[in-house]
């Protein structure tokens, strides 16, 4: 290596005496980053050399000669020597970089060596939206994974299903969480340097026990180079309230939908008398918009610093970040600062300790669920504010006042608070000795404490059920874990074969407890527990989860063509009882990567070719201690003495719920510009934890089983492509298209849930989230009223008739939609001119069905009349007279109409323009004159419109199973934002 | 090498220590028992028996979450009262109480479920107990009051339930209409047939007759007692059409010295304070801390005082006009008008606002009381009917004239049955005005054969509108301003998840 070098300068020497010139110039990478260690070459010659540690190099060239740039990974690039002595270049990252390291958590493979289902996100490409959660970050980005965004407040987080859903139980129904290689942990976006969603049983059998539902690996940035580097970046922008199709009727057409309550039965026509005699013509005139005075534009924005660099073994990357983002509601908002410090030390060559610290504060407002419903409901007759323009105090006895319920949210949201906030610390400390050539220790180690508090206030001065007494509630919630993961690791290569694995053990202690106190009868002017004079109530208690686990893993390969993963784990967790708390995960993994073949050589288009195959079983433990046990609750109290009331039925069998995953994919590329990732799998979860509904008159509603089985099943293709590629002008494009199918087999019996009326299935055969409901059959064009389906069955149970009813009881629930999609997915694009970018990406997904339960209210067919309507969606139409076909029922004739049935029940298939950035990076020369190393600017716009048929707020609603939230049912809910931003990124 | 020494020791201590942290891996649950465990002590039992009444009051998780309206002595009240003819519907809501008014029940209507649920939950609770109890020897006097407590507890509850999901006793044949089931250990197998209406009239007298001779040692009118035991008895054969054991049950607690009627002057603070009153027999302790607010007291659908509460169902029109006749009538103070400023009567929806107050005050608060289970006004009551039924007009007469001196109608009582009217038609009218809201009415007119009449304006009526209602006459032509005694919708249905996991119960047609 030195003789080259010494060869090259010897050459260098020589041509510089028979007139060649000197260039100089800085290599970087797609961010900017200086690249050390890439190679220059004067192309057709020997003569070479590579950029040192700040990504410098010089090399003799003369006029016409061209410059070869290159680094492994990267595209090459060819700029001819013309007059300039200094040439900066740009590389641009190899779509198919098979070198390129990926994070799995427990162990780093190169992409060459994984055999299963594995998707990378990089930081610059998580960088599209600005949000402070990483779910709106991966949005339509990645295949198999399913992102929805079903509320805009402020902090909210996006819900995300990796490869469809595989349990029924309530509670969470997203991925596992790892950062920094170590389960569970908190980070700030800005701080992430990749993040890695595992999705096959290969990959994810090494998280196995808790990797039912999918693994995103997060990665924070370490240092990156020598020389400290600074960087800043700040996001402004503004968010406006996203209503959808949705719009609420002003005063005139809230006064023309009322008189249909006039139009008498007999001849059709509405009594005009009567009418005016009970609504004055002035509310005509009366035009209050509820919706508009509540939501405002409002204010994001996002200051990160960092700063990194290396001396002698010290490696550190600090970052500080502040995140503060108003809501549109009125008074709703969010705030976080996070602080990360990351440091390594290289004690000797062959022992090194990281330690990793991330300390997050945030602080939230949030609302009332029926402030936002009363903002929706009320009249545009009523004046939300007197004459001094403070929000009115409103009371059942306040005269003139016309909305239902006689409340004014705006003077309750005024008089109240509902506020949370929270610490949390994260202490990583890893250990790692080479203790020989091909064995290795390391032990990684984590305390994590987190607390977090509600404050929730109503003012004795607001209207109400409080009014006179205030009400005060204030919980306290700490979290405390400890988790000790403790690895060898061995390598061998014994020429054409190469083996690699580990093995060790991990133990994860996790604590909480809560404290929480109300009380009623406070001060005006005071929001504190202490003066709470009546009616306290202190609730508090404590828990705890212990995990055990022993682990490993084998990697095999030969020659880089054939590989082999097998991986197995044993887990014991306390959630379940002394007999069956142990369980197995192995998994098995094999790959051939064809291009690595003698026989490929002379195929050059092809540059990928790689056949994958995975199978093995991962687990959920995922409902909380003591399920197994038969209890009695002290949690309540009579006559102010203890009291026990029967809590739980016991059930020492209960045990993991189970996946068998299988998974075959194929990574194919040409060109080294087209990359092709097909995937299809067959996920299958055996002995379901679910809740097996009890006889009533046992005193116990459910038992904590295990029962049943669904499985997924899917394909999943990503697509990419350099499609244009020169030195000033860059075209790429990439889509992914999932389609995951869901179905349910071996429960016992159908489970039906209900939450608000509405009702799904969970029964053999059909999929999850399928809704069970009357089927509406329109409006009675002679009567005007309601119709449902009424089915007769014989009597081995087969449908003999289904005729049209207008009863609602004889209405039999049918099965009428579901909430999963067939497909969704993504697609951007991203044009590059010289120092200019523009990126679009979209989102879509097709084939899911929305309960649109806000509708019921909001088009109440005059069993609300003091309730405002939304305004009808074209094609909508009510019924007049005999012979109208229409789509709403006469006011006169809704018996139950706007009970809970398929009449609620819409598409919800969307095309979604996601995110449009438009950004400019300045050129070389104008920041070195400002002394830096990298400025851009960019703006940006987030959701910025939705194509949709459904009519209401967004088609994208909740596809979480809790308890009072239901599935693909849209409730009164925080509209998304619309954003739009502008961001400045210096480094220096 | 001395430093890799030195790391590799700390490495190993740090190790060592993190195995022993690790600690078993047994977690108990911070604020619960295990069932196993109750025996132990006769805490264990007090506790439990204590929840048993407690479930009365709380809003017990169901579906997996705790809603508000959940709370088996609102739906209780509301089940009853609100399907009678003594509360009007004013508006019309999504909560299933609704229901009720407009007789469209259905097997998974939340009330009627959560109400047989939790009813079967205090029965589990009082079996666990009862199971305890039941073959130990040499009990002492506090384990033989909560042996009997629980028996009660399981009684009356039963009852309750039979009165809601079966026919009246007297219609039709008991011994073959299907009652309800009857738990009687809390170790059942959890399929169950329903027993018939005779079986559970028998097993709740039994269960009621154990409780009487246990209970010796009274905890206070918040708990089950010797005498309350004897008011049940008095209601259950009353129900059954054993008049003569019913007047002996009744001449029992009468009798027993324990209770005096409120008087005219202290009956319109009763409700508010009837822990501490002397008609009480048994009433559920409710202390401010079970205050439900308005989104779950049993006030707040009858009253509000502008912000307490909803404030949509009313003191009906045909139980206004027979009391209308002694505006001097105490009982009146539990009804109040809601006037406008100019002076006439408030309206919602087109109805006159007469709000109900039997379950506010407690403490000033309008969502707060303690609703009475039994009084002594009930026992004079039952008396009457029983005379009324054996043809006794004077006995009968003398009870209910009883009640009215103590209501402030002194000067109207009765001498003689008058004209036009039986002696039955005069006790179901005193009880229907004394026990107005109190849940006994739909009951009393069951187990006479008299319809349910409901001709007056409200949302009972299918499709009304504000714009149908003219006050100035009666509705006329409309459905459901009549529902016969014999109609099978006066059942409630047996909800749908008893149905589902229990294939050896029956649903009611």
């Amino acid at each position: 290596m030195l003789m080259k070098k010494i060869l090259l300068i010897m050459i260098g020497v020589f041509f510089f005496s028979t007139g060649f010139a000197q260039i100089t110039g800085k290599i970087f990478d797609e961010n900017g980053e200086p690249i050390p260690g890439a190679t220059v070459m004067v192309k057709g010659t020997s003569n070479g050399t590579t950029t040192n540690s700040d990504g410098k190099y010089s090399i003799e060239a003369k006029t016409g000669d061209i410059l070869v740039f290159s680094y492994l990974g990267y595209q090459r690039q060819e700029i001819s020597v013309k007059t300039k002595n200094i040439i900066n270049v740009y590389l641009t990252p190899k779509i198919i970089n098979m070198k390129e390291v990926v994070v799995l958590g427990y162990s780093n493979k190169t992409k060459t060596e994984i055999s299963s289902a594995v998707s990378v996100v990089k930081a610059a490409e998580l960088k599209t939206v600005t949000t402070n959660d990483i779910g709106k970050m991966i949005e339509g980005k990645v295949a198999g994974v399913q992102v929805v965004t079903s509320s805009g407040e402020p902090g909210s987080e996006a819900q995300i299903r990796i490869r469809g859903v595989s349990t029924i139980k309530p509670g969470n129904q997203g991925p596992l969480y790892v950062v920094d290689g170590v389960i569970g942990g908190n980070y700030d976006p800005n701080d992430i340097a990749s993040v890695t969603i595992l999705k096959g049983a290969g990959a994810t059998g090494l998280y196995g026990a808790r990797a039912n539902k999918g693994v995103i690996i997060i990665t924070t940035k370490t240092a990156q180079q020598s020389k400290p580097s600074f960087e800043f970046k700040t996001s402004i922008g503004v968010r406006i309230a996203d209503q959808g199709h949705l719009k609420m009727m002003d005063g005139l057409q809230f006064y023309n939908t009322t008189k249909e309550l006039y139009r008498d039965t007999i001849n059709h026509k509405i009594d005009l008398v009567k009418f005016y005699r009970d609504y004055p013509r002035e509310l005509s005139t009366r035009n209050y918009n509820w919706v508009d005075d509540a939501f405002n534009p409002a204010l994001v924005q996002n200051y990160y610093l960092s700063a990194n660099g290396r001396k002698g073994g010290f490696s550190y990357y600090l970052a500080g970040t502040y995140y503060d983002e108003d809501g549109t509601f009125m008074k709703t908002g969010y705030k976080k600062g996070n602080v990360r410090l990351n440091t390594k030390y290289q004690f000797s060559k062959n022992i090194s300790l990281k330690n990793n610290i991330n300390i997050s504060n945030d602080y939230g407002s949030s609302y009332d669920y029926m402030d936002l419903y009363y903002t929706y409901l009320n009249l545009p007759w009523d004046n939300p504010y007197d004459s001094t323009g403070a929000p009115r105090y409103v009371d059942g006895k306040t005269k003139g006042w016309w909305s239902r319920d006689h409340i004014n949210p705006f003077n309750t949201i005024k008089n109240s608070d509902h506020n949370y906030s929270g610490f949390s610390l994260d202490y990583d400390i890893v250990f790692n000795w080479n203790i020989t050539k091909w064995l290795s220790f390391n032990s990684a180690n984590r305390l994590s404490y987190s607390t977090s508090k509600s404050h929730d206030f109503v003012s004795p001065v607001a209207a109400g059920t409080y009014h006179g007494k205030g009400y005060i509630h204030e919980r306290q919630d700490n979290w405390k874990s400890f988790i000790t993961t403790n690895l060898l690791k061995f390598k061998f290569q014994l020429k054409k074969h190469s083996i690699d694995g580990l093995a060790g053990f991990e133990v994860n202690n996790s604590y909480n407890n809560f404290i929480s106190v109300e009380g009623k009868g406070l001060p005006v002017g005071f929001d504190v527990p202490a003066v709470a004079s009546s009616e306290q109530i202190i609730n508090g208690s404590n828990s705890k989860e212990i995990f055990r686990s022993l682990i490993s893993q084998v990697n095999y390969n030969y020659n880089s063509q054939y590989f082999l993963t097998a991986s197995f784990r044993a887990d014991a967790t306390s959630n379940f009882p002394p007999d069956s708390r142990i369980a197995y995960f192995p998994s098995i993994a094999a790959s051939w990567l064809v291009t690595n073949m003698e026989f490929m050589k002379p195929v050059t288009k092809i540059n990928l070719l790689k056949l994958r195959l995975s199978y093995g079983l991962t687990g959920d433990p995922d409902i909380g201690a003591s399920r197994y046990m038969g209890l009695f609750s002290l949690n309540t109290q009579y006559n102010n003495y203890p009291a026990a009331f029967p809590y739980q039925l016991q059930n020492y069998h209960l045990t993991w719920e189970r996946t068998n995953e299988m998974d075959l994919g194929i990574d194919f590329g040409m060109f080294n510009r087209i990359n092709l990732t097909v995937d299809i799998y067959n996920n299958i979860t055996n002995n379901l934890l679910v809740l097996a509904s009890q006889p009533l008159s046992q005193g116990f509603q459910y038992r904590w089983e295990n029962g049943g089985t669904v499985t997924n099943k899917g394909i999943e293709i990503s697509l990419g492509g350099q499609i244009i590629d020169k030195k000033d002008f860059n075209w790429s494009l990439n889509v992914n298209f999932s389609k995951n199918g869901n179905i349910l087999s071996g429960l016992e019996k159908p489970i039906v849930s209900t939450v608000n009326g509405i009702s799904q299935i969970y029964r053999n055969g059909a999929q999850l989230y399928t809704f069970l409901l009357p089927k509406w059959l329109g409006v009675d064009p002679q009567t005007g009223g309601p119709l449902w389906e009424k089915i007769t069955k014989d009597s081995n149970g087969n449908i003999i008739k289904r005729e049209p009813t207008s009863n609602y009881s004889e209405a039999a629930p049918q099965e009428v939609g579901h909430a999963l999609p067939d497909f969704y997915g993504g697609f951007s694009t991203a044009l590059r001119y010289k120092n200019i970018e523009l990126y679009a990406g979209f989102t879509y997904q097709y084939g899911n069905d929305v309960y649109n339960f806000v509708k019921q209210f909001m088009n109440s067919d005059g069993h609300e009349p003091y309730y405002n309507y939304m305004v009808p969606e074209s094609g909508w139409s009510r019924w007049k007279k005999p012979g109208d076909i229409a789509t709403e029922p006469s006011m006169q004739n809704n018996n139950l109409s706007t009970e809970p049935s398929s009449r609620y029940i819409e598409k919800g298939s969307f095309l979604k323009l996601n995110s449009l950035t438009f950004s400019y990076r300045f050129s070389q020369k104008i920041v070195n004159s400002m002394h830096l190393k990298g400025l851009k600017l960019s703006i940006e716009a987030n959701n910025v419109w939705t194509w949709t048929s459904y009519s209401g707020q967004n088609p994208e609603v909740t596809l979480t199973k809790a308890d009072w939230s239901m599935p693909g049912v849209s409730d009164f809910r925080y509209p998304n934002n619309k954003q739009f931003v502008f961001n400045v990124q210096i480094k220096f | 090498m001395k430093k890799i020494l030195k790391i590799n020791i700390i490495g190993l201590a740090a190790f060592l220590m993190i195995l022993q942290s690790c600690g078993k891996m047994d977690v108990s649950p911070s604020d619960k028992v295990t069932t196993g465990s109750i025996s132990n002590s006769t805490d264990g039992i007090i506790n439990v028996t204590n929840g048993n009444y407690a479930m009365f009051k709380d809003v017990v998780s169901f579906n997996g979450f705790k809603d508000d309206n959940n709370e088996y002595l609102r739906q209780y009240f509301q089940m009853s009262t609100f399907a009678g003819d003594n509360i009007v519907c004013g508006s019309r809501t999504e909560d299933p109480l609704y229901y009720s008014f407009t007789y469209t029940h259905s097997p998974s209507q939340a009330n009627a479920r959560y109400f047989w649920y939790v009813s079967y939950k205090i029965i589990n609770g009082a079996n666990t107990v009862i199971d305890i109890l039941k073959n130990k020897k040499g009990k002492d006097a506090l384990n033989r009051q909560l042996e009997g407590e629980n028996y009660f507890l399981r009684a009356f509850c039963t009852f309750n339930l039979v009165r809601f999901y079966a026919k009246p006793y007297n219609e039709g044949d008991p011994s073959v209409n299907p009652g309800v089931i009857l738990r009687k250990s809390a170790e059942e197998p959890s399929a169950k047939a329903r027993a018939s209406v005779k079986e559970t009239y028998d097993f709740v007298l039994s269960d009621l007759k154990k409780a009487a001779a246990l209970m010796d040692e009274s905890r206070g009118k918040a708990y089950a007692s010797k005498e309350a035991a004897w008011a049940m008895l008095s209601r259950v054969y009353l129900y059954k059409g054993d008049y003569d054991n019913c007047i002996a049950y009744s001449d029992s607690v009468i009798n027993s010295g324990k209770f005096t009627l409120e008087t005219s002057a202290s009956f319109p603070t009763y409700f508010a304070n009837a822990l501490n009153r002397s008609e009480t027999i048994w009433a559920i302790a409710f202390t401010p801390a079970d205050n439900r607010g308005k989104f779950g007291s049993i006030a707040s659908m009858v009253y509000s005082d502008g912000n307490s509460g909803w404030g949509e169902e009313f003191a009906s029109k045909s139980l206004r006009t027979i009391m209308s006749k002694h505006l001097n009538d105490v009982r009146w103070s539990y009804i109040d008008t809601l006037y406008t400023d100019n002076g006439s009567i408030a309206k919602k929806n087109g109805i006159e606002i007469f709000y109900i107050t039997k379950f506010s005050f407690q403490d000033g608060d309008p969502n707060l009381s303690s609703p009475v289970m039994f009084r002594l006004a009930e026992m004079y009551l039952n008396r009457a009917e029983a005379y009324a039924h054996k043809g006794n007009v004077n006995s009968a007469l003398a009870d209910v004239n009883k009640i009215r001196k103590n209501r402030g109608l002194q000067n109207s009582l009765y001498t003689s049955v008058p004209t036009g009217k039986t002696i039955l038609d005069i006790v179901l009218n005193e009880r229907r005005i004394e026990l107005a809201f109190e849940g006994p009415r739909l009951f009393d007119l069951l187990r006479n054969h008299r319809d349910i009449v409901r001709n007056y304006w409200g949302y009972h009526i299918p499709g009304l509108t504000v714009s149908d209602i003219d006050l100035s006459h009666p509705p006329t032509g409309y459905p459901n301003l009549v529902i016969p005694w014999n109609s099978s919708k006066v059942q409630y249905y047996i909800p749908v998840d008893e149905i589902l996991a229990n294939p050896l119960c029956v649903q009611n047609p």
